[in-house]
């Protein structure tokens, strides 16, 4: 069976009773055997391969893997921006042809007009949902202060840093109010420090909030401290090498990365990770800590 | 700990105090770099021009020497002033109509295939065709009015508007575009909240180009045909050897295609503020 999975996860194959209780419900996110192949130059090139995925309500989800193994593909899929070559998604339960726009999704880029102000992009989901504009703007200027933005409602985001600009960004996906939220690589272009307080931040905000969330990351502190569960990915064509609970308790603080069992989780990600040119298993030995095992169980 | 509003002051104005500051000093030494050396150029050849001329005695039915030049301009300034009327009026309501059909063509280009595919050559081929043979037919179609000229400044000055505005309205980020769509955007909104307004600065590069033209289209209506105007004026001073008066006219019509490109120049910069910030942005960062 593959994925092997680590620490608490059930797998694919799980029977009511036997989980946590959140795997009872229908997943609200679901891929089943996903493959996508892009052509280039008249050549298929694969770049994903029988990606199984699920993500509950209210669940804090993270794809980590090698650069190019396909993982903002796999969030354009989930965002209905593209359609897999094989393979279904579904969200509740049924296959959802008509995605495109019901879910949120925060580029790597952060893609702001550069001719609206932070306050016009910051609205720009509601305005083309068609609510009224003086709505829209009232409900925006009361989140400006917890998004670090107030003051800078008028400015155009030339001239900002690249943290604000990721925060409205980030407060334009909010604002259209959508249930599942997908986060590329969102503090990827930050330095470190501007990084850990966002980090902090998004935590703060989405602990008080319940959204679903998925975050593609490449930072394995990252994925640990925030996430419910983590998917490792292999590289190209991407597979499901890995999946982890990361059962540390709520609210996380970042203090928890010195934690014995913080470190444990990190290193057996980054096992797997290391690991992900290879075909070999990853194997939970008992003490929470995956090894790789050669060839196949 | 959160990043409090602070943190994030001192974030943002880090940059903006650097293009305000540096900007600032280097604007006042950049101006006097860039106007010191073409006005230099203009006094020495303005210089020599009329020293030669005094100094050879040459004619003044064949060159006239600037002194004169500027001396006819003040001296037949009610004449002057009347045919510039004229030729403006063209220019105005030429370039005007120039840049209704001109947008709204680019528009109907850049959103459908099937306009774009029977349009577009006929809109490039129209700029093989010489302007000076289509004039001549103008008139016997349409006559000696104010229209042929205004035809003329519009067939001259339209292209550059079109072709620019069709790059503009392609040129619109495709990731922009995605971002919009998974907004839950349709086509109509896509193309008028993020193609559109990723067109404007290609439309002003028209505006600039077609402007300068427009008034070389409105002396070309006026040559072929007319009553009235510095193109008229001129037609009609050569061959009395009003040397001088044709120079005054040709000064006359540079000043003009100077100034209209200058205004291009200030609405552009009025129209999209964001457009320059967002250029000393990506000159500051090197993105
Ligand atoms: N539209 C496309 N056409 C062709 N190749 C693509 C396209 N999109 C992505 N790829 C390729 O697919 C691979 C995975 O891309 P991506 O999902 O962006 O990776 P990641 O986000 O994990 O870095 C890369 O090799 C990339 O070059
Ligand atoms: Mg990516």
């Amino acid at each position: 069976m593959w994925p092997v999975t680590v620490g608490m996860t059930s797998n694919a194959e799980h029977t009511p009773g036997e989980g946590p209780r959140i795997e009872l419900a229908k997943p609200k996110i679901e891929l089943d055997g996903i493959g996508k192949d892009f052509v280039v130059d008249r050549n298929a090139l694969p770049v994903l391969r029988d990606v199984d995925l699920s993500v509950h309500e209210g669940e804090f989800v993270s794809i980590i893997g090698p650069s190019g193994c396909g993982k903002s593909t796999i969030l354009n899929i989930i965002a209905g921006l593209d359609e897999p070559t094989r393979g279904e998604v579904r969200t509740d339960g049924r296959p959802s042809a008509r995605r495109l726009g019901a879910i949120g999704y925060m580029h790597q880029k952060d893609l702001l007009l550069p001719w609206r102000t932070v306050l016009d992009n910051a609205i720009l989901g509601l305005e083309l949902q068609g609510k009224p504009k003086s709505q829209s703007r009232s409900r925006a200027l009361e989140l400006m202060d917890s998004f670090g933005l107030k003051g800078f409602e008028k400015n155009y985001p030339a001239l900002l840093s690249g943290g604000m600009r990721q925060r409205v960004a980030f407060l334009r996906t909010v604002l259209a109010d959508h249930q599942v939220i997908l986060l590329d690589e969102p503090f990827g272009a930050l330095d470190a420090m501007t990084r850990a307080n966002m980090q902090e931040w998004l935590l703060q905000l989405w602990e008080s909030w319940g959204k679903t969330v998925i975050l593609v990351t490449h930072d394995v502190e990252e994925a640990v401290l925030l996430s419910d569960r983590v998917y490792v990915l292999t590289a190209r064509p991407g597979r499901v090498k890995m999946e982890l609970s990361v059962d540390l308790p709520r609210p996380r603080r970042y203090e928890m990365v010195t934690e014995e069992s913080f470190v444990k989780m990190k290193a057996g990600i980054i096992a797997a990770l290391r690991d992900g040119n290879t075909r070999n298993w990853v194997v939970d030995d008992g003490n929470g800590i995956p090894t790789v095992a050669e060839g196949q169980p | 700990m959160r990043e409090g509003p602070n943190t994030v002051y001192m974030e943002a104005e880090e940059p903006s105090q650097r293009v305000t500051s540096g900007v600032l000093s280097k604007n006042y030494a950049s101006m006097v770099l860039q106007w010191a050396p073409p006005l230099a150029l203009i006094l020495v050849a303005l210089g020599a021009w009329e020293g030669a001329v005094r100094l050879f005695h040459v004619a003044r039915w064949l060159l006239p020497p600037p002194s004169s030049i500027g001396m006819e301009l003040w001296e037949s300034r009610s004449l002057l002033l009347r045919h510039t009327w004229v030729t403006l009026e063209e220019v105005f309501l030429g370039f005007a109509l120039a840049l209704v059909v001109g947008i709204a063509l680019a528009a109907a280009i850049a959103y459908s295939r099937i306009v774009e595919r029977a349009a577009y050559p006929f809109v490039i081929a129209s700029q093989t065709v010489p302007i000076i043979a289509i004039a001549p037919l103008l008139l016997i179609w349409i006559g000696y009015g104010i229209w042929p000229k205004i035809i003329v400044v519009t067939l001259i000055s339209f292209f550059p508007i079109v072709v620019n505005t069709v790059d503009g309205l392609k040129s619109a980020d495709p990731d922009m575009l995605n971002m919009m769509r998974t907004l839950g955007a349709r086509r109509w909104q896509l193309f008028t909240k993020v193609q559109v307004p990723s067109s404007v600065p290609f439309l002003f590069s028209g505006i600039r180009v077609g402007v300068a033209l427009s008034v070389i289209g409105a002396v070309i209506g006026e040559w072929v045909g007319a009553s009235a105007g510095l193109g008229y004026l001129m037609t009609r001073s050569a061959p009395q050897f009003l040397t001088d008066r044709v120079f005054a006219s040709i000064f006359i019509l540079s000043a003009m295609g100077i100034t209209l490109f200058a205004l291009a120049v200030l609405a552009e910069r009025y129209a999209i503020p964001w457009y320059r910030r967002e250029k000393q942005d990506k000159a500051i960062k090197g993105r």
